[in-house]
């Protein structure tokens, strides 16, 4: 009873199927599977304003969809980084010299200005890659893996995800693991904590690389309510150990009553800072719990994604995100999508403006203003089409503004409250391409 | 929750690009997609809507006094057939006979003995071969348009009648109109009209994924789909999975089945007899399938 | 006191997950939920650089997924 004998009947089945309904079918069949193999690319354009940090990247992701629906994504990412970033340090009525990370030479900084530090020219190259795949009728799984590689920073990574289906498929849990090791090797070595800024080719408080360890953990239900209307609820713990400090990251040491940096005076014929500045000091170990929900509705056509996100962490940090997108359709080919996010955040615990010459060190400080207490806004709009043959284009403006607030009592002196924080203002401009082969 | 019931005045709601009128027959959930105009989509609605109905009524085994229900209780007397029903016998007979056997409309009375409840409950050999006895379409007399069964057999339209039905009703709506139309009646389909525009999206639920990316995704514009599956009906004893599909040549569940067959061509009607006989192969399916040269895809 | 609330918020979110039994759409009418613009990440690109921009200038990351690759982000 096998195929073997029975030849080609769709022919006699043809005929037979014209004398039931009467009709000749000539017309030629049409029916296409979903490409095999699905390729997003996007450039990215990020600027922020008053010579910060601009960032051009190209992204590049690859899927290919093999039978049983097993999924293989290779992702490639190219960034190119310039432009300076704030280095902690406060703005002063004077001039200000700092020695640059690599201990070679000196940048100085014009009296009032914010500190910033420009020896960020880089380029920095992602590599990350997965496989998904249905493990019996249920379950799901996928395995992963992540590289990047940058001048001062090696990461590598593994991830893994487990899924199982309940509710005809309306309901799916998974569990996620991602384990991750980062080296750094900053330039002229990793900087003792708290350790003096000092003169050009003073390498005596300097270290050499360092690691940091982070395990991430992720437990997400995800519900179909009804036919127009899905959510997800995800939990995530991270936890980060090692070193866990931003290496080109100091404080200003100011005086009690004044605010003004402390003096200092370079070793005979050297170049070095004129003031003092000590370099940054974190614990060496992260804990957060995130709780994230988001839900998509579709109503008649148009789409709207609503999600929050609350984040807190043993470094006294909590967060709150609100984001919010509206896909509105435009005709059969193209549409917009409007897009609002709102977050804010605490300082952390070890968050200070300036050490305070006189007081006792702390054990860990940070004047890095990602860590302080500041709200963000995000409004953007992007625009997409599809083409007759099946690509897809769009095109995304986006504007993202950062507030902060140093606590009063740590404005010391003549500080003030709206030149010290480092606000952000910065553009976000993206081309994305996608195709199917 | 099943889709909304019979309505007497059926209506059409917008979707994007597209009109769209469900309905229940068959115990399916069904639905017209339309691009056409409104008007024009609401009588493709009730045109179909109507013609799922009367096939339903006409051939369902489990109505009393429509022709099967006449040509299964004729006890052995010859019964005359309208010409329709002359055109599904002769139908089934050519179908027979390509399959060599295996498509056999008169196996429905095995059923009597197989109750596929996904218990354990697998009948003995004995019980199998006394309904063997009244199962076999070589076992009746037909002579266009005169149908005599034997004592005891039956014929059931199950394996023929919804597809049948889906290409009639495309049939009216494409009389009724050139833009493109889908017709779908329980994952049953014909799409006609124009080849214009973006094609329909197909999903055929890819069983034992993940969700999100469950469906295997089919751009159907112009043609028939129909999808032979095991899903939901089925035994398990001793680790044993005994699928549906009988053999009405052993009266026993074809093993190895793959447990979803979806194939596409040039009608509804034969993409549901390419698809059903793939599963009655069996482990040969895909080959079967290949040899028939038509697109298919199997999920084992 | 913030684990247990943590905590707790987990034990909600389970219970509720096994309540959701009756909840959703038969699979013969997830025709909208199957749409791309329904999936939860539409543009997986665009949501890397996303995650990859707040990661660099802000103190949180993740939440929907993975936090990204670590990067020596200033």
């Amino acid at each position: 009873m096998s195929a073997k004998n029975t030849g080609n009947i769709a022919q006699g089945l043809a005929a037979a199927t014209c004398s039931l309904l009467g009709t000749a079918a000539t017309l030629p069949v049409l029916a296409q599977e979903q490409p095999e193999w699905e390729f997003d690319t996007a450039l990215l354009y990020y600027g922020e304003d008053g010579g910060r940090v601009q960032d051009l990247s190209l992204n590049l992701l690859a899927r290919r969809l093999f039978a049983d629906d097993r999924i293989l994504s290779v992702g490639l990412a190219v960034d190119s980084l310039t432009g300076a970033t704030p280095s902690g340090a406060v703005p002063q009525d004077e001039l200000q010299t700092f020695t640059r990370p690599s201990g070679e030479s000196t940048y100085q900084v014009a009296a009032g200005e914010m500190p910033l530090d420009d020896t960020f020219l880089d380029t920095r190259y992602a590599l990350t890659a997965s496989w998904r795949q249905p493990l019996g009728r249920d379950y799901a799984g996928t395995a992963g893996l992540s590289f990047s590689t940058e001048y001062d920073y090696t990461h590598v990574g593994a991830n893994f995800a487990l899924s199982r289906d309940f509710n005809k498929r309306n309901t799916t849990v998974s569990l996620g693991l991602a384990l991750a090791r980062d080296e750094l090797d900053p330039e002229g070595g990793a900087p003792l904590p708290l350790g003096f800024m000092s003169d050009v080719r003073d390498l005596s408080e300097r270290g050499g690389t360092e690691n940091k360890d982070v395990v991430d953990l992720l437990l997400g239900v995800t519900q179909a309510v009804n036919e127009n209307l899905l959510v997800q609820l995800n939990y995530s713990l991270s936890d980060g150990t090692g070193y866990l400090n931003d290496p080109y990251k100091i404080l200003s040491v100011v005086d009690p009553l004044s605010g003004d940096a402390i003096l200092r005076t370079p070793a005979p014929g050297a170049a070095g800072p004129l003031h003092q500045y000590r370099f940054e000091s974190r614990p060496d170990k992260r804990t957060k719990h995130s709780l994230f929900g988001q839900g998509k509705y579709f109503m008649g056509g148009k789409v709207l994604d609503m999600s929050y996100r609350y984040m807190t962490d043993d470094w006294g940090i909590d967060s709150h995100t609100l984001e919010t997108k509206l896909n509105l359709p435009l005709g059969d080919t193209s549409y917009i999508e409007p897009h609002l996010r709102f977050y804010t955040q605490s300082e952390a615990d070890f968050y200070r403006a300036s050490l305070v010459d006189g007081e006792p060190l702390p054990q860990f400080a940070s004047a890095d203003y990602r860590l302080g207490s500041f709200d963000a806004i995000t409004a953007g709009l992007k625009y997409g089409w599809r083409t007759s043959s099946g690509k897809d284009f769009a095109v995304r403006l986006e504007y993202y503004r950062q507030d902060g607030e140093i606590p009063t009592h740590q404005l010391i002196g003549s500080h003030d409250q709206s030149s010290l924080y480092p606000d952000l203002d910065a553009v976000i401009l993206n081309f994305s391409f996608g195709f199917g082969m | 929750m099943a889709a909304a019931a019979r309505q007497t005045s059926p209506s059409v709601t917008r979707r994007q690009d597209h009109w769209c009128g469900d309905f229940v027959a068959m115990a399916s959930p069904c639905q017209i997609l339309s691009k056409s105009d409104r008007a024009t989509a609401r009588k493709q609605l009730e045109q179909a809507a109507a013609e799922a109905g009367r096939v339903e009524a006409k051939y369902s085994r489990y109505r009393r006094g429509n022709i099967v229900d006449r040509i299964n209780s004729a006890n052995g007397s010859p019964v005359l057939l309208d010409e329709e029903t002359a055109n599904l016998i002769d139908f089934a007979a050519t179908l027979h006979r390509l399959s060599d056997g295996r498509f056999d409309i008169t196996s429905g009375v095995l059923r009597e003995v197989w109750i596929f409840d996904g218990s354990d409950r697998v009948p003995e050999e004995g019980q199998v071969r006394a309904v063997l006895e009244r199962v076999g379409w070589p076992k009746a007399v037909w002579e266009s348009p005169v149908l005599t069964l034997a004592p005891g057999m039956q014929i059931d339209f199950g394996g023929i009648g919804k597809e049948y039905a889906v290409d009639r009703a495309a049939a009216l709506a494409a009389s009724l109109s050139d833009a493109p139309c889908l017709v779908n009646f329980g994952g049953d389909i014909a799409a006609v009209g124009a080849v214009s525009g973006g094609p329909w999206r197909v999903g055929i639920e890819a069983l034992g994924a993940g969700s999100g990316e469950a469906f295997k995704r089919i751009r159907l514009q112009q043609g028939g789909l129909a999808t032979s599956g095991d899903a939901r009906r089925f035994l398990l004893k001793n680790g044993v999975r005994y699928s549906h599909l009988l053999n009405p040549q052993t009266g026993w569940p074809v093993v190895d089945a793959p447990r979803s067959v979806t194939v596409a061509a040039h009608t509804c009607t034969q993409a549901g007899m390419l698809s059903t006989l793939a599963m009655l192969m069996g482990a040969d399916a895909e080959e079967f399938l290949e040899r028939q040269g038509v697109r298919s895809w199997c999920i084992r | 006191m913030r684990r247990i609330r943590v905590g707790f918020t987990c034990l909600l979110v389970l219970a509720a997950a096994a309540a959701c039994t009756s909840m959703g759409a038969e699979p013969w009418e997830r025709d909208v939920l199957a749409k791309e613009q329904m999936q939860l990440v539409t543009d997986p690109v665009e949501a890397a650089i996303d995650d990859h921009i707040y990661f660099s200038k802000e103190a949180s990351s993740g939440g929907r997924g993975f936090g990204g690759g670590g990067c020596g982000c200033n």
